[in-house]
């Protein structure tokens, strides 16, 4: 049976043919069944941001292929990568990227929205997931009248609101304290046990490594280490 | 969805007030600037037009055949009692009368210049020219016998004419003779139709037939309860008066250069509509472009969670929509009021009078309103719009948004 998410040999170079030709990733295999909780670490520079945004379908590989629950990826045009992204896949980033003229409530429901999903439909799981990141009382809120760490559970409640198969974070907590950074991620380590949605970090915060189930350590664009930790 | 995007646009151009609200006052300054002149030029236009229908031509002259190439006063429409009858019997005709038109010199004591004699019956000219409305001194009528002269008021003051002066009057009859009366002058007229002004005499139209020695009239003219009727009218009467030597023109066939103005009026207002389509492009492209590149990031994050490029073309498509939109109200309702209120209560040029008496003008100009000033301007904003966000979309869509998230 095949792997949820299967990379094959991807290869990624960067200003290919040029005299700063770089290279990003290095063939790298890997298999992530559902409901893994996945920390990719290591170095700056080793290629965790590019993995992530290969497998999100941001970035394409120059060699190689990405299959998500059976569907290859790679092959897709831009409009059915946005389509693939839209409905499979929720992204957490580092410096949270809310829309500032929205309230809370509109960014979380915002994917669902595209998706065409009804009004009532959004209310209900606003409320259901922003209570599960105890931000319920915050949902009128303007993103710039909120701190870091309640704009990061925003953003994270934006990914998994509309219940995505595979949510990628790339270092999530970078800009938080270390308080907010350690409920954050019990949060997510929550709602990848009670939503069952398969979470792939990107990190060298030895915090969010340690709550890693699965650690991937990185360097110079190839996989150094592959282990299970609990 | 399409709530959330139009929230986003709205509220977007509130993030920079100071520059939104610059582009719209732009956009709002340049079309209400340009309504009003537009407005007071068509205007202008118009009641110089009015003033030579009115006074002159009606929209439609009917004349006998050559009188306008040689204003012998024997070419004059013998059989006009057959065309009164046509005339009455149309319903479109809204009013109409007949004229003697004749050249002759009018002469005081000391002064003589040539004049156009317009023999007229005032009754039907009342009606018909609204000539009493005219008056610039005097009463308006020919006095006792009917031996009163209305003369244009540039051809008094050459003459050095007032009321009650006496002149004479001397035209070559239908036998080629000489003929004179001596006329007083009961009143003053400007009608703002140079022609009349500057060399036009009216006597009465019986009085003159008497004077030339003819049984016709020169002119018969009419107007229409719709102008559009003209046309028709024209094509219908040649046809039905073919054998009877006449010839029918409309007023723009008898004032060409009005028309010409006309047209010319309507490439000016072109013209300005494009200045103020380029104004408004460049300012909205500012704008749009500013805040295409101010936000990369965030439109990086929308496609990145999956928004297709599509819905961003939308948001911004909006932003500059609502932008050029909050202009173009602005503009036509500044511009429409200012226009209405000058269309009732005129625009005031009488310190510029003399200037304006030389090109025929009316010292108070009334504006117009032409639904066409909105459309026109709507689409000039709209096409403003469209291209005004080619390029910022176009920089959007090059950025890749990994690049742009991860810096």
């Amino acid at each position: 049976m095949a792997s949820f998410l299967e990379i094959r040999s991807i290869s990624k170079v960067f200003n290919q043919g040029s005299d700063v030709e770089t290279v990003g990733l290095e063939q790298i295999d890997l298999k992530i069944e559902q409901k893994e909780f996945v920390v990719l670490s290591g170095p700056s520079g080793s290629g965790k941001t590019t993995l992530l945004n290969i497998i999100g379908g941001l970035d394409s590989p120059t060699l190689g292929e990405v299959i998500l629950d059976e569907v290859n990826i790679t092959l897709m045009n831009e409009i059915d990568l946005s389509d693939q992204r839209r409905d499979n896949i929720g992204f957490v980033f580092q410096a949270y990227n809310l829309v500032p003229v929205l309230t809370a409530k509109e960014n979380i429901e915002y994917i669902m929205k595209l998706q065409g999903r009804s009004k009532s439909e959004c209310d209900k799981r606003v409320y259901e997931i922003s209570k599960k990141l105890g931000i319920e009382n915050m949902l009128n809120k303007l993103p710039s009248h909120l701190s870091g760490g309640q704009q990061q559970r925003v953003a994270v409640a934006r990914a998994v609101a509309s219940k995505p198969k595979l949510i990628l974070a790339d270092e999530p907590t970078a800009n938080l304290d270390s308080k907010s950074a350690n409920e954050l991620m019990d949060m997510m380590e929550k709602l990848n046990e009670e939503e069952g949605i398969t979470i792939i970090f990107s990190s060298h915060d030895p915090m969010v490594i340690s709550k890693a189930k699965r650690l991937i350590k990185l360097k110079d664009g190839k996989i150094e280490k592959n282990e299970i930790v609990s | 969805m399409f709530d959330l995007i139009v929230k986003t646009a709205f509220l977007s151009l509130f993030r920079r007030k100071l520059r939104t609200f610059l582009v719209v006052f732009m956009v709002a300054s340049s079309l209400w600037g340009l309504m009003f002149m537009q407005g007071i030029y068509d205007g202008m236009i118009e009641q110089m037009i009015s003033n030579a229908i009115k006074s002159d031509s009606g929209e439609i002259s009917i004349y006998a055949k050559d009188f306008r190439r040689d204003k012998d006063v024997k070419q004059y429409i013998k059989n006009y009692k057959d065309i009164e009858d046509y005339i009455k019997q149309n319903e479109n005709i809204k009013s109409y009368t007949t004229r003697v038109l004749a050249s002759g010199i009018i002469a005081t004591a000391k002064y003589s210049k040539n004049a156009n004699i317009y023999a007229v019956d005032l009754e039907c000219e009342k009606e018909h020219a609204k000539l009493n409305g005219y008056i610039k001194e005097g009463i308006y009528g020919f006095g006792e016998k009917s031996k009163g002269i209305m003369i244009g008021f540039k051809l008094a003051k050459k003459l050095k004419l007032s009321l009650g002066k006496k002149v004479v009057l001397s035209s070559q009859n239908s036998d080629n003779e000489i003929t004179s009366a001596s006329l007083k002058v009961t009143a003053i007229i400007k009608t703002n139709n140079m022609g009349l002004d500057e060399n036009g005499v009216f006597i009465d139209i019986k009085k003159a037939k008497e004077f030339l020695n003819i049984k016709g009239v020169s002119q018969v003219s009419i107007v229409f309860k719709d102008p559009g009727y003209m046309y028709a009218f024209q094509k219908e009467i040649i046809r039905d008066f073919k054998s009877k030597r006449l010839e029918v023109f409309r007023w723009d066939q008898l004032y060409p250069a009005l028309m010409q103005s006309r047209k010319y009026m309507e490439m000016f207002g072109y013209i300005s509509y494009m200045i103020v389509f380029l104004m408004a492009t460049v300012g909205i492209f500012g704008v749009v472009l500013v805040s295409v590149l101010e936000r990369l990031r965030e439109f990086a994050i929308l496609r990145a969670v999956g928004t297709r490029f599509g819905i961003i073309s939308s948001i911004i498509f909006l932003e500059s929509f609502l932008l050029a939109m909050a202009g173009f109200i602005l503009g036509i309702i500044f511009g429409g009021g200012t226009l209405y209120y000058f269309s009732i209560y005129g625009l005031d040029l009488s310190a510029f009078s003399d200037a304006l008496d030389e090109f025929g003008m009316d010292a108070v100009t009334y504006a117009i309103i032409k639904a066409n000033y909105f459309i026109t301007a709507f689409l000039a904003v709209m096409s403003a719009t469209i291209l005004s966000i080619i390029v910022p979309l176009k920089i959007l869509y090059k950025s890749k948004p990994t690049e742009v998230i991860n810096g």
